[in-house]
């Protein structure tokens, strides 16, 4: 099941110990990796340039903002699941553990401490757990991920509501809610500032580390990859570990936005992940792929809704047009 | 081995650089809000505050028949005990307050009575889930089942299902296409959801200066009960201030209100204020107004703790106009006993909408949820003395 375009020595991170004088060489090809990177560019210049001109309220600092902020939580969790796919798998859970680990970060609060940070290590702890399930089970019982992380969906989902009893839980620190939601960085709003945080660390551990190398490794071709002595599960397992560790803090982000965490948040989200990745030039069959191709297909299923929203089209109208043109984008970038 | 053990000091070394470089260097700033005008809320008078009767129709044009018709004399209570009848209930969730005290209304009355409830079947918003839990509960043979029907036309045909098998169907907040009363229904039993709208409207429009401009996030879907909250806004607003202009943005997906909302904010800067159609998507419009450092009046329907705690501390979520949850479980019951029994039943029963503002919020709880107010909702009230109650 091959892709046979799929071919992982193009999409090899750069070594780390390159001569100083590739510098400028690495970067670049960090940021055009793929087949045809350029045309993701492309496409979502186009969308900027018609949104700008149909609305008047389109082109502004602010709008800019909004459509950062409301794409935190899809771009985080794409940060995991381009490692995910790129080693050829699938994490279908992501949504769910959002919706747990958020809870878990709540309840640490009301019951061991009302401090931000006891809320930060329950909440990415409990995504790493859910992370470290799905990858143990995957890789040691030699379990398809699509069916593992498919009960996973509905295991944790089921667990976030059943602590409560389905009720929200209200979160009261003030710090937690500057710190995740609504404080700002140098005017860059907390929710952007952990994308960009989240993606500076997906880069560098995808592009710029061994770790980065295994994955492509192990999606490219794993057969060879298993002989070149490469622990692929060990590898695979972590990938995972990482994609719920950032569905929990894309947790944290949105439970302080809205002052509450809640069982039932973000039902299908990881569908919005997975097409962002793939949007953003990674191959569904392992082996390509780059974090800040996923970040713009983020950005580009974001400016869709935003700009829609902006020219006033009705809400059945918008799932149309967003559905064709992420199909076409998707044409557009990989011809 | 020497390969792994590099890959993870450099993997552990990356994620403390990541987490240490976002947490330390972030210097947080709290958003400040703009104060709202001061005529906002308290020029309106909480004692003639809503409708005084219900003010909407049923989803036939009928009048509202009130709960207390369907009282039993003792007679009637001791025949209802006597035939030791069973209940199902099939809800669209059991994940909000809303549903959850619908069923404790339903399941206390018909405990009291001696009607046994065979259980609660939740269909999660999914058409074809519904159609399985009804099918299945008619696998059952109880003598009636209680539902609130997710979708108007694609449930009808089971529902008629229901009728043709002999058990007696009481609907909650509306009605599938085609069903008649009395033949395939004993009754409908809903808040007064234009009354509620209206309450959310007369709030809204005391906080709104002459000839100012208000934005409606509606549910774009077509529902009895929301688009009688939104009639009856625009309803209101039309008779008592024409002057105010209202722009309009719909969503299909309740969990994309808080991206829609704020976008529609951005697109129409001239709102000065909002009326959500529930709760949930209320809090979401007001997450997004947050992010936005944008603080104008919000107005809805429904209560739930986290909008009781909004209203308390008095930020921009200004009141709402509340069902009795409750109640209606109450009346629910009621009339499906009533027509257990072979009574004459009522097709529309209206249960009166209740106002909640800051200065009565905790005993509107109480109301409502039939228990004393939470310690977050108590202390939301203390830090916001005296104008909370």
């Amino acid at each position: 099941m091959t892709d046979p375009q799929a071919n992982p020595t193009m999409s090899q991170p750069a070594m780390i110990t390159a001569p100083q004088g590739e510098k400028w060489h690495r970067i670049a090809r960090t940021l055009l990796r793929g087949e045809r990177p350029y045309m993701l560019y492309i496409a979502f210049a186009i969308l900027l340039v018609v949104f700008s001109l149909a609305s008047p309220f389109f082109l502004s600092l602010n709008n800019f903002l909004n459509i950062g902020r409301q794409t935190t939580l899809v771009s985080i969790m794409a940060v995991g699941m381009t490692f995910i796919i790129i080693a050829r798998q699938i994490d279908l859970s992501v949504a769910s553990t959002l919706a747990l680990s958020g809870m878990s970060a709540a309840l640490a609060m009301a019951h061991i401490g009302n401090h931000w940070l006891v809320g930060a290590v329950a909440g990415i702890g409990t995504g790493a757990i859910v992370g470290l399930i799905n990858g143990i089970v995957t890789t040691r019982l030699a379990i398809p991920s699509f069916l593992v992380t498919l009960g996973s969906l509905s295991a944790a989902r089921g667990l976030a509501l059943l602590v409560t009893d389905t009720k929200p839980v209200i979160i009261t620190d003030d710090t937690y809610f500057a710190v995740f939601g609504e404080g700002s960085l140098l005017g860059i709003p907390a929710p952007i500032a952990w994308t960009i945080a989240a993606m500076i660390f997906g880069i560098l551990l995808l592009h710029y580390n061994i770790f980065g190398r295994r994955i492509y490794a192990a999606g490219g071709n794993p057969t060879a990859a298993l002989y070149s002595g490469i622990n692929i599960k060990r590898a695979t397992t972590l990938a995972f570990v990482l994609t719920g560790s950032l569905a929990g803090l894309a947790a944290l982000v949105l439970s302080a936005r809205s002052h509450a965490a809640r069982p039932d948040v973000v039902q299908g989200m990881e569908l919005d992940v997975i097409a962002s990745v793939i949007l953003g030039g990674c191959s569904l069959f392992g082996g390509r792929g780059f974090i800040l191709g996923t970040l713009l297909g983020s950005l580009i299923i974001g400016t869709l809704n935003n700009g829609l929203v902006l020219l006033n089209v009705s809400s059945p109208l918008q799932l149309v047009i967003k559905g064709a043109i992420i199909v076409a984008a998707v044409a557009f970038t990989r011809r | 081995m020497r390969y792994v053990a590099r890959s993870q000091a450099m993997l552990a070394k990356a994620l403390l650089t990541t987490a240490l470089a976002a947490g330390s260097i972030i210097a947080f700033s709290a958003s400040s809000h703009a104060e709202v005008p001061a005529s906002c809320v308290k020029g309106v008078d909480l004692a003639t505050l809503g409708p005084t009767s219900i003010i909407g129709q049923g989803p036939h044009g009928e009048q509202a028949a009130s709960p207390d018709v369907l009282k039993l004399t003792d007679e009637e209570a001791a025949k209802v005990k006597a035939g030791h009848f069973k209940v199902g209930i099939s809800m669209q969730t059991v994940n909000l307050d809303w549903s959850q005290l619908q069923v404790a209304g339903i399941t206390d009355t018909l405990n009291k009575y001696g009607v046994t409830v065979t259980g609660v079947a939740s269909a999660e918003y999914q058409v074809d889930k519904q159609i399985a839990d009804i099918e299945n509960t008619i696998q059952q043979h109880p003598d009636g089942i209680i539902s609130i029907p997710v979708d108007f036309t694609a449930t009808a045909p089971t529902y008629k299902k229901v009728s043709q098998a002999g058990i007696k169907l009481v609907f909650m907040d509306s009605i599938p296409t085609g069903l008649q009363h009395p033949q395939e229904y004993a009754a409908m039993i809903s808040a007064d959801s234009q009354g509620n709208g209206q309450i959310a409207a007369q709030i809204l429009a005391s906080c709104i200066p002459q000839g100012g401009t208000i934005g409606l996030v509606n549910f774009g879907v077509d529902y009895f009960s929301t688009n009688e909250r939104t009639k009856g806004v625009r309803a209101w607003m039309g008779k008592n201030r024409p002057d105010i202009k209202m722009k309009q943005v719909d969503f299909t997906d309740p969990s994309k209100v808080s991206q829609i909302a704020g976008d529609f904010l951005t697109g129409n800067p001239d709102v000065q204020g909002v009326y959500a159609v529930w709760d949930q998507p209320a809090l979401d419009t007001l997450s997004s107004m947050r992010a936005q450092n944008i603080d104008i009046p919000v107005t809805t329907v429904d209560l739930g703790l986290q909008s009781a705690i909004e209203i308390a501390k008095g930020g921009p979520l200004k009141a709402t106009g509340s069902q009795r949850p409750y109640d209606q479980g109450v009346a629910e019951a009621m009339a499906m006993m009533n027509a257990l029994i072979g009574k004459e039943t009522p097709a529309w029963v209206g249960v009166q909408s209740l106002p909640v503002v800051q200065s009565n919020v905790l005993e509107s709880y109480k109301t409502v949820f039939k228990k004393d107010p939470p310690k977050e909702l108590m202390d939301a009230c203390n830090s916001a003395k005296p104008a909370c109650n």
